[in-house]
């Protein structure tokens, strides 16, 4: 039995108690445990602050922040921390952006060494503000990291650029090991979860590259439980490997607040291994499908190919 | 040394969690590290580890309770 003591001295702090009933917090279902550790997270905010960086595992509240910052890892999102496109799934805060640090590129490659990290994820916010979407400062960023890093492997999670080929000509030339880019859901869900996306020009970023520089490996993925019918995942797939995508990733879509789009269903980790079955009969290099993969979780590992 | 265990801020725009279970009981030894206690936040439950060593002397909440970020939700007599 669980003793529950509640004293005279803490009968203010009873005001705010309010039951499970009336918070509207969706019980989770048992597969979605995290574990978080107080020390560890402080320890890498402390260098992400102290370097003026930003990660999106703290800015998309990402549910794997515990475990990533005990292992001493984050994935950083570059140009600020404020998006221009209003995804109806992401956390990252929309609105007026800042002007992009130029120092940025150096602080990162700074915060790679203290991390000592063998691979690292680099993404942005979305920078329809900049008349190259930000290519330049990705390049630069790979650059910098590599000067410092020689030995890092570098996976670049990029926005679509408005699907123009000499802005991602501009980051090919730069040479990470991996260019991501997620196309997030199927095509039929777009309006709903990416209005301002368009399902065609992500698979043109990723045909594009592996067409320019067969050597890096291109990479994307979906969420699942917004409503969307095996068919549809498989189409994504099969959409994916006709532009010869190496890696793809699978994951539970996540509300993060009651003002993101509803989640439809929590998809079982059985589904979740079945969809990995599947890709992988279809040719996929690398899948990595369970509810809490996210496109840069465990990233290192489908490099060990 | 008595310590007091607040509701941790799991998140940048976390204000309140859900407590979902304790996963020690009063009286019970606590090392630093293990899992103390389970918080629903609106994407996941997560086991929050005990940074402290002792006995777990009061809890203030049960599971079901919301609790604001920062508000005190038991004691740890420490080592």
């Amino acid at each position: 039995m669980k003793l529950v003591m509640k004293s005279r001295s803490m009968r203010s702090s009873q005001s705010s108690v309010v039951t499970n009933k009336e918070t509207k917090m969706e019980k989770k279902p048992e597969w979605l445990k995290v574990s978080y550790n107080k020390a560890a997270v402080d320890e890498v905010s402390g260098i992400m602050a102290r370097l003026k960086l930003n990660t999106v595992c703290k800015e998309a509240n990402c549910p794997n922040l515990g475990e990533c910052y005990k292992k001493r890892t984050a994935t950083f999102m570059i140009m600020g921390n404020i998006c221009t496109r209003h995804c109806r799934f992401c956390n990252v805060t929309s609105g007026v952006v800042k002007q992009v640090d130029p120092n940025e590129p150096l602080h990162l490659a700074e915060a790679v060494k203290e991390l000592d990290l063998k691979h690292v994820v680099i993404t942005s916010v979305t920078r329809v503000d900049l008349q190259d979407g930000g290519a330049r400062h990705f390049a630069n960023t790979i650059r910098a990291v590599r000067k410092l890093n020689p030995e890092v492997s570098i996976e670049v999670l990029i926005p679509d650029l408005k699907g123009v080929n000499d802005h991602l000509d501009i980051i090919i030339e730069a040479s990470p090991e991996v260019i991501n880019h997620n196309v997030e859901t199927v095509q039929a869900l777009y309006s709903q979860v990416r209005p301002e996306a368009n399902y065609e020009q992500s698979m043109h970023v990723l045909d594009y590259v592996k067409t320019q520089a067969p050597h890096i490996k291109t990479k994307t993925g979906i969420m699942v439980g917004l409503g969307e019918a095996d068919e549809q995942v498989y189409q994504v797939m099969d959409d994916s490997l006709k532009v010869g995508c190496d890696i793809f990733t699978i994951g539970q879509y996540l509300r993060p607040s009651s003002n993101h789009i509803e989640v439809k269903e929590y998809v079982k980790p059985e589904k979740f291994a079945a969809y990995k079955k599947i890709g992988e009969a279809k040719g996929f290099h690398f899948i990595t499908s369970s509810p809490l993969v996210r496109s840069s979780y465990r990233a290192e590992e489908a490099l060990d190919i | 040394m008595k310590k007091n265990i607040c509701m941790p801020k799991l998140s940048e725009k976390m204000e309140s969690g859900v407590l979902a279970a304790w996963n020690k009981e009063v009286g019970e030894k606590v090392e630093n590290g293990e899992v103390l206690f389970e918080i629903e936040t609106e994407k996941v439950v997560s086991e929050v580890e005990s940074q402290e060593s002792g006995i777990l002397e009061a809890v203030y909440f049960e599971a079901g309770d919301e609790i604001k970020v920062d508000e005190i939700i038991a004691v740890i007599s420490c080592d």
